[in-house]
């Protein structure tokens, strides 16, 4: 029932200064017109883009998008995967007033079908054959959709339909027109910033998503917020790697970098991503806590496989560090750290960064779902400071962050410059700010319940503040299990501890008005192959290698040893191996890879009462 | 954008009659069949069926006793494999024709070699027409590691990758000579089920991306059966039936050469 209040207001701008992320975009190409804006890996090779030619080029598209019939109040949806052309539209079309939906590129037909007729997008903007196909085989259902553009349209016919033009003739046919600029620049003047400027559609776990409107407001607060919370330059580096959808990533690769300045770097993602990361080697990361497992577990494997000099180098270098990164979360450092911190990176650490792409890191953020403590001292030790943020996409993405010198683990760190935090009566934490969203599109019942009278946010989220005004974050409010015996148990926090292992993938404690818990657990077909081969266990599938009884024991001691650590109560006393890999197309995972608890309880149904018997 | 359909129903392959004996082994009897343009025609029969005696004879290594190969109409056979190669049909190998010490983008441009024809000394002096070829075919060869999703691994040394995507790789290098017919012997023997599914996923989206016509050996009758639009089934040099993959897989005669009638 602690008020937390931080006194910054980032609403409080100069006067004239930008309203809407269009406007901020103007503003680089006239005042840094020649500094590079983006990246973008093509055909093998990185090409570049100043800030003026990204104004131009979005003029051009706004230009092409206006002789479609695109104007203010009217919805344009991105189906794609992150790449240039994304960011180009989202500002073309945030510049003409009218609202961007992104469509994650794993939505099935049925999805992309709900989202199209529900926010009655009028323009569709379709990466490449794979997603226009999706958009073919419903368009029949949806009447608002007017026109299809397609980037990349290798594989379709030209002639397919007289509504689908390419993305190429698109922004061709705004620049042929002459005078795009002067026009955007007009357009982007007339913008009201209190209008929505974009809807995020959340993957709830539950039922179907919800439209969260934000307003060009809500984007600037949030890109002052993150400022002032990062203190990124123009010259920090990003890739852009996440789902642009995801409002995550449209902080990082969107909103921050217009504010900042810095270069956005596309790479060739999917499989890709180790290698893009190599490349770019960023200096400002968000890594979603999968995206650092896995890279902790890929240390890991290739650490055990190492020469027994180099592992005995590993080690020490880790002793050596370890000591020095409990001090830095502290914001303490000797010169003596500096030198033990030195040593470590000369042996091992300076090419392991390197590998991984973290050898420039400056500002590492983990955020979107909860972390282990173990995963962030791990990466403290190799000396990349990963940070937590928490926030929604109902409050555009930020409401706390960790301060680079006081570090506290298994908190998510202090509210967020120019946002205010409390937590409820009943454990709920709620957060007021100007990036508090519009409201989920027709839906003001769900509304309601999310922002009360006086501009509070419920997140859903049960968590308590400390007496230094540290947020630690319990559970999700509807995922708290009771047991049967009464107790209330968090099981993220017991799935959290078994996904440190490099060998489990997933866990999900089961134990609702149950006598004891049990977990479905999924394992990570890379390591455990990787460990069954060392082994000379022979394999073919996930679920041969799943059931494989050296595997099983393997889990079980991992979970004994989880068990160790926790109380009698929250101890797992049974437990299944998942048949098959989750899969965000069989509705088990959201595009995030948060699993779908509810789905996965119906569908492996019987395995939990399997484990009841 | 790009047309993908064609219109042209004559049939790019015409093999008539082929026979091929080595001695007293008659490898092939009297096999005849078409494989229309874009077209992806499987191949299947137990082992020693001929199936890639067949492949032998289109690429030019045997010479069959009698019969007849026309490509495009033009006569195939008598041909060296150089200029049946130069004719546009590539192939793959059982047993990877790869270069395990170069980089991927090496393997796949050496694929390209049939398709450049600069001098000695324009080469050397990297001039002119020869840096003009070196940049397509590198661009050229960029699009099939797109297609094919070899990214990741555009500068390992082939030597040093999974068996799966080397075999990738090995269907990459055949690309790289811009075939008009492709040939692919076993691409997915000695893969587990998920390297099958991913290889059976490549290869269709191939025939969907370039229309590229396809002759398929392969012992994976799931995977033949799954995506081919034509079957020849043969036996003992022979062929039983040439027919879609519902009416080959209940034709009497293959299941009697296959299950040796056990009915």
């Amino acid at each position: 029932m602690t008020a937390t209040l931080d006194r910054r207001d980032p609403a409080a701008s100069p006067a004239g200064a930008p309203t809407t992320l269009p406007g901020l975009l103007l503003q680089r190409a006239e005042q840094t017109p020649d500094r590079v804006a983006l990246r973008a890996k093509e055909l093998g090779r990185w090409e570049q883009f100043t800030w003026s030619r990204y104004a131009t080029r979005v003029a051009d598209i706004a230009a092409g998008l206006r002789r479609l019939g695109v104007g203010p109040g009217d919805t344009v949806s991105i189906h794609s995967e992150d790449r240039v052309e994304w960011l180009l539209a989202d500002l073309a079309v945030q510049g003409l007033g009218a609202i961007t939906v992104g469509i994650y590129p794993t939505s099935p037909p049925d999805e992309v079908e709900y989202l199209l007729s529900h926010s009655e997008t009028k323009v569709l903007i379709t990466e490449d054959e794979e997603q226009f196909d999706k958009a073919m085989a419903v368009w029949d259902r949806l009447p608002a959709l007017r026109e299809v553009v397609v980037v990349d349209p290798r594989g379709i016919a030209s002639d397919v339909d007289p509504r689908v033009r390419t993305f190429a003739d698109l922004e061709a046919t705004g620049a042929d027109a002459g005078g795009s600029l002067d026009a955007y620049r007009a357009s982007v003047a007339a913008l009201d910033p209190e209008q929505s400027a974009i809807i995020v559609y959340t993957s709830g776990t539950t039922g179907p998503p919800k439209g969260a409107m934000l307003s060009h407001r809500n984007l600037l607060a949030v890109a002052e917020t993150a400022a002032l919370a990062y203190d990124a330059t123009p010259d920090d580096e990003v890739l852009s790697y996440l789902p642009l959808c995801h409002i995550a990533e449209r902080l990082i690769s969107c909103i921050s970098a217009l504010r900042s300045g810095y270069v956005v770097n596309f790479g060739e993602g999917g499989p890709s991503f180790g290698t893009d990361m190599h490349e770019v080697q960023p200096t400002f990361f968000l890594g979603v806590p999968r995206v650092w497992e896995k890279m902790m577990a890929s240390i890991e494997i290739r650490i055990s496989d190492a020469s027994w000099l180099k592992r005995r180098t590993y080690r020490l270098a880790t002793a050596l560090a370890k000591p020095v990164a409990a001090r830095r979360m502290r914001g303490e450092g000797s010169v003596l750290d500096r030198v033990r911190y030195g040593i470590a990176w000369l042996l091992v650490f300076r090419s392991l960064r390197d590998k991984l792409g973290l050898g420039r890191i400056r500002v590492a953020l983990s955020g979107a779902a909860p972390i282990a403590p173990q995963v962030l001292e791990f990466f403290w030790t190799l000396g990349v400071p990963i940070r937590e943020a928490y926030g929604q996409t109902e409050n555009s993405a930020l409401c706390t962050f960790m301060p680079a010198d006081d570090v506290r683990l298994g908190t998510v760190g202090k509210v967020a410059p120019g946002c205010e935090l409390r937590i409820a009566e009943d454990g709920e934490i709620l957060t007021r700010s100007a990036g508090v969203f519009l409201g989920y599109l027709k839906n003001p019942e769900a509304t309601a319940e999310t922002v009360d009278a006086e501009g509070w946010l419920h997140t859903g989220d049960i968590g308590e503040l400390d007496a230094d005004g540290f947020l630690r974050i319990t559970d999700r409010k509807k995922d708290i299990i009771i047991t049967a015996g009464g107790k209330n148990i968090s099981p993220s926090e017991i799935e959290n501890k078994l996904k440190v292992s490099p060998f489990i993938r997933e866990a999900v404690v089961v134990g609702d008005r149950r006598k004891y818990l049990t977990a479905l657990i999924g394992i990570e077909f890379d390591t455990v192959g990787d460990w069954a081969t060392r082994r000379r266990i022979p394999y073919t599938t996930y679920e041969d290698l799943s059931s494989k009884p050296e595997v099983v024991q393997l889990v079980q001691e991992i979970v004994d040893e989880v068990n160790h650590q926790l109380a009698q109560v929250e101890t797992i006393k049974r437990y299944t191996l998942l048949p098959k890999e989750l899969d965000p197309e069989d509705g088990e995972l959201t595009a995030t890879q948060k699993v779908k608890r509810a789905a996965l309880e119906r569908q492996f149904g019987d395995l939990i009462e399997a484990m009841y018997r | 954008m790009e047309r993908v359909t064609d219109n042209d129903h004559a049939p790019l392959l015409e093999v008539r009659d082929v026979t091929l004996r080595f001695g007293g082994v008659q490898a092939l009897d009297g096999v005849t069949f078409d494989v229309l343009p874009g077209e992806l025609f499987a191949v299947i029969g137990p082992n020693g069926a001929g199936k890639t005696s067949i492949f032998n004879c289109l690429n030019g290594v045997y010479q069959p006793q009698s019969g007849v190969i026309r490509l495009r109409g033009e006569d195939v056979l008598g041909r060296k494999p150089t200029a049946i190669a130069n004719m546009g049909i590539a192939r793959t190998f059982q047993n990877l024709g790869l270069f395990a010490n170069l980089d991927v983008v090496d393997n796949l441009m050496l694929g390209r070699h049939i398709r450049m024809d600069v001098g000695f000394l324009a080469g050397m002096t990297w001039l002119g027409k020869a840096r003009r070829q070196e940049i397509e075919n590198r661009r050229r060869v960029e699009e099939i590691i797109e297609l094919l999703e070899l990214e990741p691994h555009r500068h390992t040394h082939v030597g040093l990758l999974p068996y799966g995507v080397q075999k990738r790789i090995e269907l990459g290098r055949a690309l790289a000579m811009d075939p008009v017919l492709l040939l692919l012997d076993e691409p997915v023997a000695g893969m587990n089920l998920e390297e099958t599914e991913d290889m059976a996923r490549y290869i269709l989206e191939i025939q969907q991306e370039l229309s590229l016509a396809m002759i398929l050996v392969e012992h994976d009758m799931h995977m033949v059966m799954d995506i081919a639009d034509r079957v020849m089934a043969l036996d003992f040099g022979q062929p039983l039936i040439v027919g879609t993959p519902d009416e080959v897989q209940n034709d009497p005669a293959v299941i009697e050469a296959y299950l040796g009638g056990a009915t």
